[in-house]
């Protein structure tokens, strides 16, 4: 049970690295959980090992589904293993007292219990907090009778001084005489059953035991299970349970003892309810309650206790059939560790009942590890104990016969004793040179020397179990080649080594054909057939499976490339070569890419079908994009400052030279008129000039270019006013200078 | 004539617009009138019928354009001007700087484009400051109305333009004559009709307007007149991208008079200040920015410009020294060194790449086979294939054979300006016979040539009609250089044909003219006046059809698609899909970027499943084709879906276009290419078309554009779903599905 | 031959100056400013080869200037001149306005072109 919790976990840490396409495919195929995670494991280590990191692919379904079916299949084995430290480990984990004390004095009971059947010493210390419940409780009179009872159930374990059993039992006694109901019964008569165990001095025998013991008896049913009440026809087997239990309490209660023919009557009912038992196929039993309100491990584990008792209580040996305890034991045990307190306390409470009865005490034969792997030189161990793991009695444990599952061939192993080596308390055998890889039924057989103590034990005749015996299994002629189409002729041939990388590059055409080949033999140089041998072609648009037959130890596939045209869409190009060979009992399962082929296939005519579009990878898609840094330009290089500087200079330099020259050709301004109003027009002319030009060097600096125009457009009209007034008087004087 | 848009868009256009020219006649004659008793001087009486003639010119330019507001109503033509129409729409919205910055998302998903800086606005800013000046004037129009009418507007302008050019060139009859010709010429007027809101309707008067201007300038020889024009040329940058005909045909007009020893000053003054304002006008306008020192198209000006100083610095030399040995040593020293210096600047600039090569469109211009080589996107277009004679015929008619004689009088009387006329005319005639749209540019030069052989025949045969042999001097004493010629033309005409020849001539002229006249109209009103938006067709019984699907499909998606929704679609309809869809496109008829429109052609040709991944990476939701296989509409997406797949090859070598050829022929029958059958555009096309039945007697699936039946009939899609489809099933639109779910 | 071109060039430069001299003072005037005007033309594209033409505008519009305003000076000359008889009808006043029209409108554009 607790491998599976752990596969279940390590595949999870697992996950980023496994490429889960195989190992959705190895789910469907393996059944057995060990193996299942151990091929997964060796893939885990191929893909180690050839280095390919395989993005996690996966999707969160596979996961669960895997999980699950983890889940499933430890269920469904067969190979029971007792209660272990993990059981005492979760105990700890669920019955954990919320500031010291449990909710209610139930709870408080079932802790205390589970602790002291499990003997964990780390148990939190509740003694003190629950003692004082129990005196309250008892304290108060007018506590129901359950409360009542678990108190007194807390009491006797933590053996807390309650002074109040007199009190108590003067109560409870005038109770069972005329209670109409089972529970009453059942708490009252147990309440009185404890106070007994307790306090011998406290007077709780009942007077009228017979009474009781018919009143009880009257509510069983002919078919062995009890009713509730008289006035309640529905039956049900809990309340079996409930019955036996206050049966056996009314007769270590009674001060004479209960005729013998009244206990076979009761004996005869328990027959009866075991006949009503039921079976699941991996031979484990339990009772159901038909009334659907009780849960059937609740039910069993209350018939258990109830047989348990009266068989302890009752005088004469009850027989019940040995495999029917061995069964209702595994029952218990296939329920692994359950998360819920009450089961767990049923649990592990029914599995004590069992230990300690004096019906027959059930035996466990496990192995530790059902993988056996012949490169390791593993031994076949197995593990005789108890329900609760405790010691077994001396006795040694034999293989019937070993013989490969599914196959009616002759075993290889014969009534071979195993070994028993005391240290560990083992059972050990070395397998034969003869066996071979492969999954096997072991069955075993339990063989008792003379048992000193009195005790019954039930061994359980035969056990079968799976054993899956795994190795390295030889590869060789690993080998791919392009064979030249009908005649055959190899064109090209690579050797391939499955433990390193390989990348060969292959080139072929539609008519040539591709051939991978290798052999597979186990340690004996047997043939050996894996379960998956699975060529895959990847091409970007398309992917192809092909599965490898084999003759014999030979496998082989050839790829007709010509009648393959149309399944590969026509789509030429790299298809990269990856191969997958695993098995559960193959430690070396690999899956591996191999290399490339290069195909160039003809043409697609327009009706050929169009590949699927290739389902792209959803992280790639949807997920968060890489971040966009944003480059500026870089800006232009500018010239040294003190260089432009300079040429500024430079640039002024001629217009100096232009005033020079001027002055050198000895300018004058006597053209410039005398009088006074043609002289105004002239300084308006020239300042209408000025202001223009002003008006680009505000434009340049800071004005816009319809502000600028507007104002040009009136600057302009008058400098062409004054302008023409002035040129034209100037024109005129000219002429008239020339007349003259 | 600023309020003359808006009156002609009232209710009866012809009536209120001729109203005004026919007051102003009506007043000027009562001026004259008041002026003197009835009796005028001739001269009076000629500048009157001259201003009544050209007024009349006028208002009949702008309503011979008014077919297509008449039979339709006021809205925009084609593809590009509805981009026009919205970014003078922003403009008059925003104001001219968010103009000028205005980066445009909603086209070009997901480049994106910068407006401002990829166009030609000359065009928005005009039509935005008549809307402005209108609103001044307090007349409430819509822009769309003064969008609508700009074109004819400028049509008008353009015949005064032609007036004077003619008068600047020949005489004043022949300016008449040319107006009255250009009025109505069909070439220009299948770009000017109402509606048609496009640059060449401004582009065409600004070139005019720059050429008068020009060959005024040469003419006197002043700065001012060349300033006005490279005013002129800067107003033609900012309209069109001709504006580099201007830049080449002017340089080479001053090579050829140098050449001819014809160089003078004024040529000097004209040309030089002309080119340096002019340029530095036109890098004002982004788009064409530093191109004009950059660009080999615009090498030519500058070289000319460089040679012109040489060759005025030789002058002055020589002028100064009269030593011709000198001259002579000094002369090949300065010519060997500029032209040394000449060859190595070019080289160097073209070698170090500062001066790009020449543009794949001045190539093709160049050379008619290169487009269809090397640029498919240029090659696509219809109207950039050469002309077919018919088209010239239809579009010129006698102009035609006008031109020829129109050439021989130029010759007959060379000056600058007959020297400018006529290498215009022969450049563009030249150009216009590579491509149709060119014929446009030639329209102008065509008219006024024909204008002087009509003025100059008339005027020689009335003289013949008018003249006695002997006042023939006296006559020919009038001066002035027309009489002179006219008098010349009748010297050596009179002798052949006598008075009745001359009747018979004159009559042949008018009934020639007549024919004109009658032609242009019939192909106003036929074949240029139809709005390829909605679209007309004669029904069964002779009624007329009007499907107007387009703009059903349009208004579908601005109503029922989510405004950020991107459309994809063939990069014609661009335009308007953003301009009446009001939604993002992917590619538009601003073909910039060929490869984006590469991409969708790849689309449209490629299986739906390859297209969905395209569509999805260009973030696609709807894809919108033209169909006309139920109206039989010829040029829908189908037909063009050859150039589609050219387009996309040119980028993608993935598409191949003899997969979709069956031998060498385009089919969609049953016989069709089994790619092009499950191509996206097929699919798309022919959707659910398999259970239509088109046409009585015809089984379904006719396709009537084709005269087909269709060969693939169930057409399923499966990462498309059908969305709308309007009435006629001109326009499909289909949204483009989620992708699927994970798991 | 090199030796008698530069016998023609020494030579071609005494007849220019003695030539030159006749010139009336106002065209002088003309020709000293378009020195000038080239003259800075000049400088600047020197500047422009040894640092780069980055801010092209500014380069261009710079240069530009100086051109313009030299080759609409020396359209002034030609118009002033007496000696052409091309602009006997063209007043001097007339194309001095001309030319201060050109100028101011130039010089707008270059403003513009600034950046």
């Amino acid at each position: 049970m607790l491998q599976c919790l752990s596969f279940a976990s390590k595949l999870y840490s697992l996950w980023k690295l496994i490429d889960l396409k195989s190992a959705a495919g190895a789910l469907v195929v393996y059944v057995n959980a060990d193996f299942f995670v151990q091929f997964l494991v060796s893939g885990l280590e191929v893909s180690m090992a050839t280095g390919r990191r395989l993005g996690s692919r996966g999707d969160a379904i596979v996961l669960l589904l895997l999980i699950v079916a983890a889940g499933s299949i430890c269920t469904s084995a067969t190979n029971f293993q007792p209660v272990s430290d993990s059981h005492r480990s979760a105990a700890v984990e669920i019955f954990t007292p919320v500031d010291g004390s449990f909710e209610s004095i139930e709870e408080t009971y079932e802790a205390v219990q589970t602790f002291k059947i499990l003997g964990i010493e780390a148990k939190p210390d509740v003694r003190v907090t629950a003692c004082t419940l129990v005196s309250e409780v008892l304290g108060a009179s007018s506590s129901p009778l359950k409360e009542l009872f678990y108190a007194l159930k807390v009491s006797s374990l933590l053996k807390c001084d309650a002074s109040q059993f007199e009190a108590t039992a003067s109560r409870l006694k005038s109770i069972p005489s005329n209670a109409k109901s089972l529970n009453d019964l059942y708490y009252s008569i147990a309440a009185l059953v404890l106070i007994k165990n307790q306090s011998p001095e406290a007077d709780v025998l009942l007077d009228d035991a017979d009474g009781v013991f018919q009143a009880i008896k009257a509510l069983s049913q002919s078919d062995g299970r009890w009713r509730y009440s008289s006035d309640n026809p529905a039956s049900s087997t809990y309340a079996a349970g409930m019955a036996l239990e206050a049966l056996a309490g009314v007769i270590s209660l009674a001060t004479k003892d209960i005729g013998k023919s009244r206990i076979n009557v009761v004996k005869s009912d328990i027959l009866k309810l075991f006949d009503s038992i039921e079976k699941y196929d991996d031979g484990t039993f339990y009772f159901d309650d038909k009334s659907g309100t009780v849960s059937s491990l609740a039910t069993t584990s209350s018939v258990v206790q109830g047989v348990t008792a009266f068989a302890s209580a009752a005088s004469g040996t009850l027989n019940l059939p040995e495999d029917k305890i061995l069964g209702l034991t595994k029952y218990f045990l296939s329920i692994g560790i359950p998360g819920d307190a009450k089961e767990f306390f049923n649990q592990v409470n029914s599995l004590s009942c069992l230990e300690n009865s004096r019906v027959s005490i059930p035996l466990i034969l496990a192995l530790p590890a059902t993988v056996i792997s012949l490169t390791k030189k593993d031994k076949l161990k197995v593990k005789v104990t108890t329900a609760l793991s405790s010691r077994s009695p001396p006795l040694s444990v034999k293989v019937v016969s070993a013989s490969i599952s599914g196959s009616k061939d002759v075993s290889v192993i014969e009534n071979q004793e195993l070994v028993f080596d005391e240290e560990g308390a083992l059972h050990v055998l070395d397998l034969p040179a003869s066996i071979d890889v492969g999954k096997y039924i072991f069955v075993f057989e339990i063989v008792f020397h003379n048992s000193k103590d009195g005790k019954i034990y039930a061994p359980g005749g035969q056990t079968k179990v799976p054993v899956h015996v795994s190795g390295t299994i030889k590869i060789e002629k690993f080998e791919i080649s392009v064979l030249d189409s009908d005649v055959g002729s190899i064109d090209t041939q690579k050797q391939l080594n499955f433990e390193t990388e390989n990348d060969v590059s292959l080139d072929a055409n539609h008519l040539q054909k591709l051939r991978l080949s290798f052999q597979l033999s186990t340690p004996q140089g047997n043939a050996f057939k894996p379960h998956q041998a699975i060529l895959k072609l990847k091409h970007e648009k398309a992917e192809h499976i092909f599965m490898i037959g084999n003759s014999g130890k030979h496998f082989q596939v050839i790829l007709d490339f010509l009648g393959l045209v149309e399944k590969f869409f026509y789509l030429s190009g790299r298809y990269d070569i990856q191969l997958t060979v695993g098995d559960t009992v193959m430690e070396n399962s690999f899956y591996q890419a191999i290399g490339h082929v290069e195909l160039d296939l003809p043409e697609a005519p327009e009706k050929a079908p169009r590949p699927p579009l290739q389902s792209v990878d959803p992280f790639l898609r949807y997920g968060a994009k890489g971040e966009i840094s944003h480059i500026f330009r870089s800006p232009e290089k500018r010239p040294p400052e003190n260089l432009s500087l300079a040429f500024l200079v430079l640039t002024l330099l001629p217009f100096l030279g232009f005033l020079v020259g001027l002055l050198k050709l000895g300018l004058n301004l006597k053209n410039f008129p005398s009088a006074s109003v043609p002289a105004m027009f002239a300084i308006l002319f020239h300042v209408g000039i000025g202001a223009i030009l002003s008006l680009y060097a505000l434009f340049w600096l800071k004005m816009d270019l319809f502000t600028t125009l507007k104002t040009l457009s009136l600057l302009g009209a008058f400098a062409m006013f004054v302008g023409h007034r002035i040129l034209s008087h100037v024109a005129s004087s000219s002429s008239k200078l020339k007349s003259a | 004539m600023g309020e003359k848009p808006n009156q002609a868009n009232s209710v009866s256009p012809s009536a209120t617009s001729a109203a005004p020219a026919g007051s102003k006649s009506s007043d000027l004659l009562s001026r004259h009138f008041s002026i003197r008793s009835l009796k005028l001087k001739t001269k009076e009486q000629e500048l009157l019928l001259r201003v009544t003639v050209l007024c009349l010119v006028y208002v009949l330019a702008f309503i011979t354009r008014l077919f297509s507001v008449l039979r339709y109503e006021s809205m925009i033509h084609e593809f590009d001007p509805y981009f026009n129409y919205r970014t003078t729409l922003f403009l008059t919205e925003k104001g001219f700087y968010e103009f000028w910055n205005w980066f445009d998302s909603e086209s070009w998903y997901p480049l994106g484009r910068i407006i401002g800086g990829t166009l030609y606005p000359g065009l928005m800013v005009t039509a935005a400051l008549i809307y402005w000046t209108l609103k001044v004037l307090r007349f409430a129009v819509h822009i769309r109305e003064v969008c609508v009418l700009t074109a004819p507007f400028f049509a008008s302008n353009t015949t005064l333009v032609a007036y004077f050019f003619g008068k600047e060139i020949w005489d004043s009859g022949a300016g008449l004559v040319a107006a009255a010709l250009i009025a109505i010429c069909p070439g220009y007027i299948s770009r000017s009709v109402a509606g048609s809101y496009d640059n060449e309707g401004v582009a065409i008067f600004a070139l005019l307007f720059t050429f008068y201007l020009f060959v005024k300038a040469v003419n006197t020889g002043s700065l001012a007149w060349s300033l006005a024009s490279a005013f002129g040329y800067f107003y033609m940058v900012s309209a069109w991208g001709g504006y580099v005909f201007i830049i080449n045909l002017i340089p080479l007009y001053v090579l050829v008079l140098l050449i001819t020893g014809r160089y003078s000053m004024r040529l000097y003054v004209a040309y030089n200040s002309m080119y340096i304002l002019g340029m530095l006008l036109a890098m004002q306008i982004r788009f064409v920015g530093f191109q004009h020192v950059q660009s080999g198209e615009h090498m030519a000006a500058m070289g000319v410009f460089f040679l012109l100083q040489v060759f005025y610095f030789l002058d002055w030399v020589k002028h100064q020294l009269n030593d011709t040995k000198l001259f002579q040593a000094f002369l090949r020293i300065t010519v060997t060194s500029a032209v040394v210096v000449g060859a190595l600047a070019l080289g160097v600039g073209t070698a170090s790449g500062y001066i790009s090569p020449w543009t794949g469109r001045f190539y093709s211009l160049l050379d008619p086979t290169y487009a269809k080589d090397h640029i498919p996107i240029i090659a696509s277009v219809s109207e950039h294939q050469p002309t077919a004679w018919s088209s010239f015929m239809f579009d010129f008619q006698i102009l035609l054979f006008l031109f020829p004689a129109g050439l021989y009088f130029c010759f007959k009387r060379l000056s600058d300006a007959t020297i400018f006329i006529v290498m215009y005319g022969l450049t563009s005639m030249y150009f216009a016979g590579v491509m149709v749209r060119l014929i446009l540019v030639a329209t102008p030069a065509v008219c006024l040539i024909s204008a002087i052989a009509v003025s100059a025949t008339i005027k020689n045969l009335t003289q013949v009609l008018r003249a006695k042999p002997k006042i023939v001097h006296s006559c020919s004493s009038k001066g002035g250089s027309s009489a002179k010629t006219s008098s010349k033309g009748l010297l050596d005409q009179s002798q052949p044909i006598g008075k009745n020849g001359a009747i018979a001539l004159l009559f042949g002229a008018f009934y020639l003219l007549t024919k004109y006249a009658t032609h242009c109209t019939w192909v106003t009103s036929e074949a240029y006046s139809s709005p390829s938006i909605v679209l007309a067709a004669r029904g069964a019984h002779g009624n007329r059809v009007i499907f107007d699907d387009y703009r059903e499909a349009y208004f579908w998606l601005r109503q029922n698609t989510p405004p950020d929704a991107k459309v994809m679609s063939w990069w014609d309809y661009g335009y308007q899909i953003t301009a009446m869809g009001n939604r993002t496109v992917i590619v538009d008829n601003n073909t910039w970027n060929n490869t984006h429109i590469a991409t969708v052609g790849r689309a449209m040709s490629s299986y739906e499943d390859e297209a969905y991944e395209i569509m999805r990476s260009l973030d696609v939701s709807y894809v919108l084709v033209v169909f006309g296989g139920v109206t039989g509409y010829s040029s829908d997406d189908i037909n063009k879906f050859l150039w589609m797949v050219r387009i996309g090859g040119g980028v993608f070598p993935v598409i191949k276009e003899p997969d979709y050829l069956v031998n060498g022929n385009y089919r969609v029958d049953k016989g069709a290419a089994p790619k092009m059958l499950n191509c996206l555009m097929y699919k798309l096309s022919y959707y659910r078309f398999g259970e239509l039945t088109t046409e009585y007697g015809k089984p379904p699936g006719y396709d009537r554009a084709r005269g087909v039946e269709i060969g693939n009939k169930d057409i399923k899609l499966e990462f498309l779903e059908e969305a709308f489809t309007t009435s006629n099933w001109i326009v499909r639109i289909y949204k483009v599905k989620p992708p699927k779910n994970r798991w | 031959m090199v030796r008698s071109t530069g016998d023609d060039v020494l030579a071609l430069f005494h007849s220019l100056r003695s030539a030159y001299a006749a010139t009336p003072k106002n065209l002088k005037i003309i020709d000293l400013y378009v020195a000038f005007a080239v003259s800075t033309a000049l400088i600047q594209v020197v500047y422009m080869a040894m640092v780069g033409s980055f801010p092209f505008n500014s380069f261009l519009s710079g240069v530009l200037s100086c051109v313009g305003t030299a080759v609409l000076a020396v359209c002034l000359r030609i118009q002033v001149n007496k000696e052409n008889k091309e602009f006997k009808d063209l007043p001097p006043e007339r194309a001095y306005a001309d030319f201060i029209l050109c100028n101011l409108v130039l010089h707008l554009v270059i403003m513009n072109f600034l950046g």
